[in-house]
């Protein structure tokens, strides 16, 4: 390890799936990079862009959504506007190249093995696109 | 079939007074000569009406703007418009913040615009109506990515391009009452077809885009945006004469996203350093999101800027790609809901 890029995460996940799933992860015994930090949040309709352009332009290398399957939010229609948000903030953070930081993901309350493994995924893409450039400056 | 008149230039000051001693309308919006410039009236009274000059290539601010909050249910205002800001008006009303009911929207032709100022500083060179180029003044960056610059929004339009004379057109039900108010108007119906011009005016529209898109990547990385935005005082003149950022209280000016005092030491403790005034950066790509599928890329908030930062770039050229996500035209049909307050269950994927 040493003196290798740790990306720092942040996580919003709702609290009836992808929390959950988190959870299981961990009960689960499965390993997870560490870079994570998770916000739980009621659902994923919950999460205003806003937090996601705050975390980046505060030095975030990552922002990590998770959300029910289309069609299982405990609210019905959360997460298809979720979608619909996300997407339209991706679009705008592409012109700015940001977009790549950002994701969103479906984990449901039984798949803690894919929660750790989306987890696994992003730290690594992170760790090749490498720190967020804002981090450094004044902003 | 659309029901129509043919009045020529010199028959708007007539429709206009018409509209408003018929009682088909209490007040109109139209833009009038003062001096060299072009300035916006709302006239109640008929002989007021001296110099209206609707189709006038000058662009200050969008007027939609003013119009925020008309939800008042007993007066009809009408507003004599260019299309981009008769696309915010309906915006607003799908936003809730007009009232249908108390407007009569017509909107004009518009061939492109200059800023106002440029405007009155060549008034005697590009006259009351644009045609063709006029050397030495430039278009709007805004107007030159513009895919809708027919008169085709609201309930009545005013047409010239591709047609032998000005032409007063009804859009709906609502618009040919209207225009059977007014006295001394022979309407008659006709065919008016101007889908070549359309395609004409969108390919050119297109490539005006293209043009704007390449100037976009000198910001595609965030330290490149940074830069650009070093300037930015954070004014919000952007925001306050956007006329689709609509918000009573917007985040940036509550405490979290205008912190003073103490609350600002705080951020440069957690931080190492902070910019003061603070959050251009969060500021600006957080009002890029928030009116990326409303933004009817009129270009107010590059005029607005007092810094001249790129600002068509950030907003309209960008929110252009959502658009195109959702495959929506902001303003053009009312009945079309705005993307994000609605949804499809299979659609998106993978994001």
């Amino acid at each position: 390890m040493g003196d290798e890029f740790e990306p720092k995460i942040l996580g919003f996940t709702c609290n009836w799936c992808t929390y959950a799933g988190a959870d299981l992860a961990g009960t689960s015994r499965i390993q997870y990079p560490p870079n994570i930090r998770i916000i739980r949040v009621m659902c994923s309709g919950r999460m205003d862009p806003l937090f996601v352009i705050k975390a980046l332009t505060n030095g975030a290398d990552g922002v990590f959504m998770g959300g029910c399957h289309p069609g299982d939010c405990h609210y019905t229609k959360g997460n298809y506007y979720a979608r619909r948000r996300i997407v339209a903030l991706r679009e705008v953070l592409k012109a700015f190249g940001l977009d790549e930081r950002v994701r969103l993901r479906w984990i449901s309350a039984s798949e803690g093995p894919q929660f750790a493994e989306e987890v696994t995924k992003m730290v690594e893409d992170m760790k090749k696109l490498g720190p967020n450039p804002l981090k450094e400056e004044t902003v | 079939m659309v029901k129509c008149v043919e009045v020529g230039d010199a028959g708007l000051n007539d429709l206009f007074k018409g509209l408003l001693s018929s009682g088909a309308v209490d007040g109109l919006v139209v833009p009038q000569k003062s001096g060299k410039s072009v300035i916006y009236t709302l006239i109640a009274d008929p002989e007021k009406i001296k110099n209206p000059v609707p189709f006038a290539p000058s662009f200050g601010f969008n007027a939609a703007n003013s119009l925020r909050k008309w939800l008042i249910e007993d007066k009809i205002l009408g507003v004599v418009f260019k299309p981009c800001e008769a696309r915010a008006v309906n915006e607003l009303i799908k936003l809730e913040q007009i009232n249908p009911d108390a407007i009569l929207l017509i909107s004009v032709d518009c061939e492109g615009t200059f800023k106002n100022e440029d405007y009155t500083a060549n008034a005697d060179k590009i006259g009351d109506k644009l045609t063709g180029n006029i050397e030495g003044v430039e278009l709007r960056a805004a107007c030159t990515m513009c895919e809708t610059k027919l008169g085709e929004i609201g309930d009545l339009g005013i047409a010239y391009m591709g047609l032998g004379g000005t032409t007063v057109i009804a859009l709906n039900d609502k618009g040919e009452a209207a225009l059977s108010k007014v006295e001394g108007l022979a309407i008659e119906d006709k065919e008016i077809d101007r889908s070549s011009l359309k395609a004409e005016i969108k390919s050119a529209g297109s490539a005006g885009r293209e043009t704007l898109k390449k100037e976009l990547e000198r910001v595609n990385e965030p330290l490149k945006l940074l830069e650009v935005l070093n300037d930015c005082i954070v004014c919000k003149n952007c925001r306050d004469m956007c006329p689709v950022c609509y918000c009573k209280e917007c985040f940036f000016e509550q405490p979290l996203g205008n912190p003073h005092g103490g609350d600002l030491l705080h951020i440069a403790d957690t931080r190492g350093d902070v910019r003061i005034p603070p959050y251009s950066l969060f500021y600006h790509l957080t009002r890029a999101y928030h009116v990326c599928v409303t933004c009817v890329s009129c270009g107010a908030c590059e005029d607005a800027c007092p810094k001249g930062l790129p600002l068509t770039l950030i907003y309209p050229v960008v929110a252009k790609n959502v658009q195109d996500v959702f495959e929506y035209v902001p303003g053009a049909d009312l009945e079309e809901p705005l993307p994000l307050t609605t949804y499809e269950e299979d659609e998106l994927e993978p994001r």
